[in-house]
């Protein structure tokens, strides 16, 4: 009898092991991760187009380093138009037909905070790359993760920068009225006037691209600086519109959208952009880690671009980190992704990513907002200068903070 | 604005007598027995300008309506909305700065012609064919798009006049070949609903061009170097305000009113393109017979004029002057694959505002939505709103117009009701 029972028992042990070991093998191959990028207007098809090329070049590392649990992986890409209401139809999409485990990606703020709720309901992991909006991490979803900064980060940025110029007492600033414009407006202004300065905030549609009458208006107003929070061609149009009204980067201190960062389609569409200030994600390229050298070489050579974009790297390591997750899951589940992404501790492009806050920790236990809940934490924010005609933004001079900086600003008209 | 009160008690008080003006003015129109169709508008202007007295007036005398009279009574509604905001709000740049509204009111009057030029190429089509082109904002874009590959790309010593050129030929041959291989069964009975079949044909011509230019170009913007550059040139010479001063890239009256180059030269030469197509229209055979065929297509055939060959010329020199207007502009804006979609948009309210089929009326409904978004971009108090309803300002302006006047402000019925058929 005890016999029997032992070998019943072993029998099912071996059933159980099988079975395990069957569900692992058995892992639907390839494993797909969705990838949300804007690759038609009104969405910044320039930056969606260099995280899609980001985003295929890490499936291809990873994919030539051996897969995820013993599968190669499949980037489906899913075009967000930069949209909300396309954003909440892609997710379901990549979710429910292309059947993805986890989602990477995203540039938009507003793509984000549309597509957040989907996947949460739904348990799928999203680890975003190019959100800031402040909410995408601080209505605390389980499944929701975030590489990027926050964007009252980088408007901290943007005015304690802009203080630094002497005797300002007026900002002119140009927002696109989404969920990245708006908030980093509000911010921007209200670090400026509690400083003393006085801030006049200039709202726009996203695809705007006549720009005179406002840049007559901003005018009116005579700045001593103006900030762009604008994505995409629009924020060419409005540099090089206000430098042929005399109000542009050479003409006072001017910060231009980030776009600029592929300083080739810059240059080409604002010739006269000298002495630009850009906001840039990441550490210059002089201290990238291995991994972001070789990343930046793969990428100039697949793309011909003279410079590697903050989120093309962003959106390079958002699939990396979920590609890591999965393996150190061990399965494609969710939940079992979200509690590898809380342990994670990922070499990517951008230096160490990992999330300090999640389930195991909440913020609050270190006095800090819900902000902060699966955020990186370490996001390097730096402000560039092209103090050269036709510079590559990657030579272009860190003039702040002063951890990275590499030259004095130059302020012109002063 | 310092007492809103003011200036929305004036406009609730000009609403309230031209709503009105428009109703009382039409009910005794039809009770004499008088022609009715400018009553609403010429009413409506008439309570809102003048109050009870100019109600009350027309009310008594019941006049004829002239376009005139109508203009007049408008512009004088205009000018009182005017005056109740400057008193309403006195330190308003719009109010207290010459020099800025002298600048908005040009700026508003350049971008409104090449508004009102790039709708001339839609009313063209729709008032032969009857049909509204969708893929308008497409010909804009490829316009732009020929400019800088001919000039750039594939041919760096071309000039800008070459450039130019090969575009509007090439935009040209695009509308005559589409036209003749998908609108012609519009024309021959063999479609239940041509026009619903014109617009959807339009619409995979919208897609297909531009998602042809995706695949071909990407997606990054592109820009050429100004045409040309301005002579430096001061008038009078040595004066302390000269009248008109010159750089390389820019123009300045007065010493206030700044216009860039790439703005004025394409302002200029589709002024001068407009010159030239009312000679083709007016004083040329082909231009005759265009004419004629928008005004009565069987008519026109019996007098000998091909329809067809008609409808043909018609689409590609729509879709040429839409490309021209976009070749023109790839010197001022960031160029894209989707660039046409909002000036395409415009130009639909235009035509629409204008009148459909009636192109004075789609130029001067250009320059009326180019001024209007200039004013409301420029005197709006809130910063934070003022340009982020660039767009709402000219369809404020359609559904007043429409209401008051549901063909436009130059409009009439269509004459031949055939969408492109007969003949």
């Amino acid at each position: 009898m005890t016999s029997i029972l032992t070998r019943r028992g072993l029998m099912l042990s071996a059933a159980t092991i099988a079975l395990s070991a069957g569900a692992a093998m058995a892992q639907d191959c390839p494993i797909k991760i969705g990838a949300l990028a804007p690759l038609s207007a009104p969405g910044t098809v320039v930056g969606g187009e260099a995280m899609r090329d980001a985003m295929m070049l890490a499936q291809a590392d990873i994919n030539a380093a051996g897969g995820v649990l013993g599968c190669p992986i499949e980037v489906v890409l899913a075009d967000s138009e930069g949209l909300p209401e396309r954003a909440t139809a892609v997710t379901e999409r990549l979710i429910t037909q292309d059947n993805v485990v986890a989602i990477g990606g995203g540039y938009h703020s507003s793509v984000g905070v549309a597509a957040k709720e989907v996947a949460d309901a739904r348990g799928v992991p999203v680890v975003f790359a190019e959100t800031w909006n402040d909410t995408i991490t601080g209505d605390k979803h389980k499944y929701i993760f975030r590489i990027a900064p926050l964007s009252s980060w980088t408007s901290n940025i943007n005015w304690q920068f802009a203080l630094t110029l002497p005797d300002i007492k007026k900002v002119a600033i140009l927002t696109e009225n989404t969920d990245y414009g708006i908030p980093a407006s509000q911010e921007t202004a209200k670090g400026l006037e509690a400083n003393g300065v006085a801030a006049t905030i200039f709202s726009v549609d996203i695809g705007t691209q006549d720009y005179a009458g406002i840049v007559e208006r901003i005018k009116a107003e005579t700045p001593d600086m103006i900030i762009t929070l604008v994505t995409g061609e629009a924020a060419f149009n409005f540099t090089q519109q206000a430098a042929d009204a005399g109000i542009g980067p050479m003409d006072l201190p001017f910060q231009t959208g980030q776009d600029a960062l592929e300083s080739g389609t810059y240059w080409t569409n604002v010739p006269d952009g000298q002495y630009a200030f850009v906001q840039r994600i990441g550490v210059p390229e002089s201290q990238f880690t291995d991994k972001g050298r070789a990343f930046a070489a793969a990428y100039k050579a697949k793309t011909g671009k003279s410079d590697v974009e903050s989120y093309a790297m962003e959106a390079y390591d958002s699939i990396a980190v979920l590609a890591q997750a999965i393996e150190e899951a061990g399965s494609t589940d969710g939940d079992a992704i979200v509690t590898a992404l809380e342990k994670i501790s990922h070499e990517g492009t951008l230096g160490r990513i990992y999330f300090d806050y999640g389930l195991k920790r909440d913020p609050s236990a270190d006095g800090k907002g819900d902000e902060w809940w699966h955020q990186w934490p370490d996001p390097a924010i730096t402000i560039i200068q092209f103090q050269k005609q036709g510079q590559a933004s990657t030579d272009a001079a860190i003039v702040y903070p002063e951890a990275y900086k590499t030259a004095e600003p130059i302020w012109v008209n002063r | 604005m310092q007492t809103p009160e003011i200036f929305w008690t004036v406009i609730l008080w000009m609403i309230g007598w031209g709503v009105l003006g428009a109703v009382l003015l039409r009910r005794r129109y039809l009770a004499r027995d008088l022609d009715t169709s400018n009553v609403p508008f010429a009413g409506a202007m008439a309570g809102a300008a003048l109050g009870p007295v100019g109600v009350g007036l027309l009310w008594l005398r019941t006049p004829a309506l002239s376009a005139r009279l109508t203009t007049a009574l408008a512009l004088l509604a205009v000018v009182l909305i005017a005056a109740a905001f400057s008193f309403a709000d006195p330190e308003n740049n719009c109010v207290a700065n010459g020099a800025f509204r002298a600048s908005q009111i040009t700026n508003g009057i350049i971008i409104g012609i090449i508004y009102g030029f790039m709708a001339l190429g839609l009313t063209l089509i729709f008032s032969i064919l009857g049909v509204v082109s969708f893929a308008h904002g497409e010909f804009y874009m490829i316009g732009g798009m020929l400019v800088y590959y001919i000039t750039v790309v594939w041919f760096p010593d071309a000039g800008p006049l070459m450039g130019v050129l090969g575009a509007c030929f090439i935009a040209f041959c695009i509308g005559a070949i589409f036209e003749r291989a998908m609108l012609t069964p519009m024309y021959t009975g063999k479609i239940d609903r041509p026009v619903e079949y014109g617009i959807l044909a339009t619409f995979g011509l919208a897609f297909t061009l531009q998602y042809f230019v995706q695949a071909i170009h990407g997606a990054s913007p592109v820009k050429v170097q100004r045409f040309i550059d301005f002579p430096r040139f001061e008038w009078p010479a040595g004066a302390e305000t000269p009248v008109i001063a010159t750089s390389r890239g820019n123009l300045t009256l007065f010493d206030t009113v700044s216009i860039s180059n790439p703005r004025f030269t394409a302002a200029v030469t589709c002024i001068l393109v407009l010159l030239a197509l009312l000679y083709l229209l007016h004083r040329t055979w082909t231009g005759k017979a265009l004419r004629a065929v928008s005004q009565d297509r069987e008519a026109a055939a019996i007098a000998g004029i091909d329809p067809n060959r008609m409808n043909m010329l018609a689409f590609a020199l729509g879709g040429m002057i839409a490309a021209l207007a976009g070749a023109l502009l790839v010197q001022a804006f960031s160029w894209l694959p989707q660039v046409g979609a909002i000036p395409a948009m415009r130009s639909f309210v235009i035509v629409v505002l204008g009148g459909l089929g009636s192109l004075p009326g789609a130029f001067v409904g250009g320059i009326m939505v180019g001024l209007v978004e200039a004013a409301g971009t420029g005197c709006i108090p809130d910063a934070q709103k003022a340009a982020s309803y660039i767009p709402a300002y000219g369809m404020i302006v359609l559904t007043l117009t429409l209401l008051l006047r549901p063909t436009g402000l130059f409009g009439r019925r269509f004459s031949s009701g055939m969408h492109g058929q007969g003949g």
